[in-house]
């Protein structure tokens, strides 16, 4: 029997007001840390591409207070961001995408932008090759797909791709299959929803979270166009306002006033018949977005995946269940994990089960 | 005398006014007018064209020896009311003031039931609607949007999504009251609905911009993009409403609503009008998906009509996505007089109790 060789693999995940990193030997975590910011701190920086240097330095005192030496590491990873639209899968990261992201030419100045240098500037002084994996600019799309009823609002692939291929990876693995082989529907369940087709390991279609599909516990989805811009032109709003209104202030925040599923299940149990005719709303809406995929991928489904943080909410997943279980097996992988999901990127590269591909 | 019940029909549109006789299910007589635009030009609103329009009819039937004592109905088409459920409605005195007042809007259907009244209270025989476009039987789950101020509402082509259902049940020897269908009624504009049990529990609104893009219309659009559109400047209110309902679907991608057009266009090998063609049918499979997930899976039939029924190639391209959800059944058209003249003989058959507004 061959001894089973041992990755050592850091994962690097910058949020808005914190950095978490980790270490992973194979698919176990050794340790697992949180870097936080005040916005105090975070304020002195324009664009978040100039809080590079001290969550870069933070991180390198975090490895030697941890006594890792970056030498010893087999790779590291770092967080994609809204790159240029990309096919999903494990990136080298390259001068080439290092240099998007350091001139802006990105699809939104968002702090995940930033992953990538920083696995990119640890990895390159210790003489290791860094990674992303999976951005939610991931752009699998079927040219059918872009198409609106508007030539100037193209459809656009953005999504929870980390989190929608991992659980795929996982489910495969599960049936004992290879996710190239699977045709899947994936719902991620967070504070925005994605909902996805996979055929053979394409995310062929997407509602944008943010644009389209159901409402959520933050975001509006899908809206009447017309009385969506009667709204527009009402004055009741500016377009910060109306901004805010679909994301961040949409979906259970407009309709409860919070976006908490454990007050508003609480509310529910006390007798609030709105509450709970708005949180089967959105099961309805989100069963009818897997509905749509369905004829997308024509009825050949191997199961249908709902994960994220409102997986583990059972009141909506078995309502999802009873509208969707004609169509496929229904499976729960609850919550997400984004620095496992990262490392186990790497690591199908390093072991030879994946080709990275090139930005 | 013959025994079989008779039944004028009464259709106005905006420009032209459809008039037919049926006996039963069998269309006797049927005559369409077009208004010159300088008879309607002196009407200020719609609903005062009612006593010009009914006297054009008269001489239509006079002129065609079709003398009122034979018919035992009128029916029009209903115009815009107060939401009600499906079926086939008395013009009662509260509907006739609702039309013309045009309470929830001008339109010419508005003009159906008024004339038929008119021309019923003449000879003491009743009229009728049949589902108008108000229809209103959804869920009140369907009716949320991720934005309170912003209802899903019940509008759809009713009329026929209700007829076409009808005949599927006929064809599986069942009644559209225990069979669940899905309704695709593709013409200028799509609209879907899923009927449960003689109920469409949901529905896009073809008129808000709800559902595939269309001939003409635009259907969802991407609401972040479409909102930042609206603030660019660079569009007033009704250059946005011009570009979403009228300009906008496959006119706005390809420069025309004519289907046959695009098709010539297609087998030219103009690549992109094909990539349209295809979208078209995508986005209609999906609609038909989520109705499916409504239904929770239990559907006898998927229902396909409309003008663009009639194109095989079309229907062919969404079959592809959606036959493995249940049978397919494929009504061309609209036959709106029918529609109209069964609604009513069912209720003159004993078959159904007329509705009260």
């Amino acid at each position: 029997m061959s001894r089973r060789r041992i990755f050592r693999i850091l994962a690097i995940n910058p949020g808005s007001t914190s950095t978490k990193v980790a270490l992973f030997e194979n698919e176990t975590v050794r340790w697992s840390e949180i870097l936080s910011y005040t916005k105090d701190r975070l304020a002195q920086f324009d664009r978040v591409i100039d809080q590079l240097e001290i969550r870069r330095d933070d991180i390198r005192d975090l490895l030697s207070e941890k006594k890792v030496t970056p030498s010893d590491l087999s790779a590291v990873v770092g967080r994609g961001g809204p790159f240029k639209p990309l096919e999903s899968g494990t990136y080298r990261i390259e001068e080439s995408v290092v240099n998007d992201v350091k001139a802006g030419r990105v699809q939104a100045d968002h702090i995940s932008n930033i992953g990538v240098l920083l696995a990119y500037e640890i990895a390159k002084e210790a003489g290791i090759p860094s990674f992303f994996v999976d951005p939610v600019s991931v752009d699998e799309f079927e040219d059918v797909a872009r198409i609106s009823g508007l030539p100037d609002l193209e459809r656009k692939s953005l999504l929870h791709a980390l989190n929608v291929k991992a659980t795929a990876h996982q489910a495969a693995a599960d049936s004992g299959e290879h996710l190239s082989a699977m045709n899947f529907i994936v719902a991620h369940l967070g504070g925005g929803i994605s909902v996805c087709p996979i055929r053979k390991g394409r995310i062929v279609d997407v509602n944008n979270a943010n644009e389209e599909g159901p409402f959520s516990p933050e975001r509006a989805g899908g809206l009447p166009s017309s009385s969506l811009v009667k709204l527009c032109y009402s004055g009741t709003y500016d377009y910060n306002g109306m901004k805010k209104r679909l994301v961040g202030g949409g979906g259970l925040v407009a309709h409860l006033g919070t976006s908490d599923l454990v007050e508003i299940e609480e509310r529910i149990r006390n007798g609030d018949e709105r509450a709970a005719l708005i949180m089967e709303a959105m099961a309805y809406q989100i069963a009818k977005e897997i509905g749509a995929m369905a004829t997308v991928l024509e009825g050949k489904i191997d199961a249908i995946l709902l994960t994220g943080g409102m997986a583990y909410a059972d009141r909506i997943i078995e309502s999802i269940k009873k509208k969707v279980s004609f169509l496929a097996p229904v499976r729960v992988y609850p919550g997400e994990n984004e620095m496992r999901s990262l490392t186990l990127g790497t690591l199908r590269v390093l072991k030879g089960e994946e080709v990275s591909k090139t930005y | 005398m013959s025994e079989k019940f008779r039944i004028l029909v009464i259709n106005p549109g905006s420009t032209s006014t459809k008039i037919a006789v049926f006996e039963e299910t069998d269309q006797v007589f049927s005559e369409s007018v077009t208004h010159p635009e300088d008879d309607l030009r002196r009407f200020q609103r719609i609903s005062d064209q009612h006593g010009y329009r009914k006297e054009i009819i008269m001489k239509m039937l006079d002129r065609n020896s079709i003398e009122l004592s034979t018919i035992d109905a009128v029916v029009g088409r209903g115009g815009l009311l107060d939401p009600v459920t499906g079926g086939t409605y008395i013009v009662s005195d509260r509907m006739v003031r609702d039309l013309m007042e045009a309470r929830r809007g001008e339109h010419a259907c508005n003009l159906g039931g008024i004339i038929a009244r008119e021309i019923a209270d003449e000879t003491g025989f009743p009229s009728f609607i049949v589902d108008p476009v108000v229809v209103d039987e959804m869920e009140p789950v369907a009716r949320i949007s991720g934005m309170p101020e912003l209802e899903r509402r019940s509008i759809f082509h009713a009329l026929n999504q209700k007829a076409v259902a009808r005949k599927a049940a006929q064809a599986l020897g069942r009644t559209y009251a225990e069979s669940n269908f899905i309704v695709a009624h593709m013409g200028g504009g799509i609209s879907i609905g899923a009927h449960r049990r003689g109920r469409v529990v949901d529905v896009n609104n073809a008129f808000d911009g709800d559902g595939p893009f269309a001939p003409e219309r635009a259907g969802a659009l991407p609401a972040g993009q479409l909102v930042e559109m609206c603030f660019k400047g660079e569009f007033d209110e009704a250059a946005m409403k011009t570009r979403l309902v009228g300009n906008a679907g496959m006119v706005a991608h390809l420069g025309t609503n004519d289907m046959r057009k695009t098709k010539v266009r297609m087998e030219a090998g103009d690549e992109k009008a094909g990539l349209i063609y295809e979208a078209m049918a995508y986005q209609v499979a999906k609609e038909v998906g989520r109705c499916a997930a409504v239904l929770k899976g239990d559907v006898d039939g998927i229902v396909f009509s409309g003008g663009l029924a009639n194109d095989d190639q079309f229907i062919d391209k969404i079959r592809e996505h959606v036959e493995w959800i249940g049978k397919v059944f494929i009504f061309p058209g609209e036959e709106e007089m029918e529609s109209l003249a069964l609604g009513a003989l069912r209720v003159l058959c004993g078959k159904e109790e007329a509705g009260t507004y």
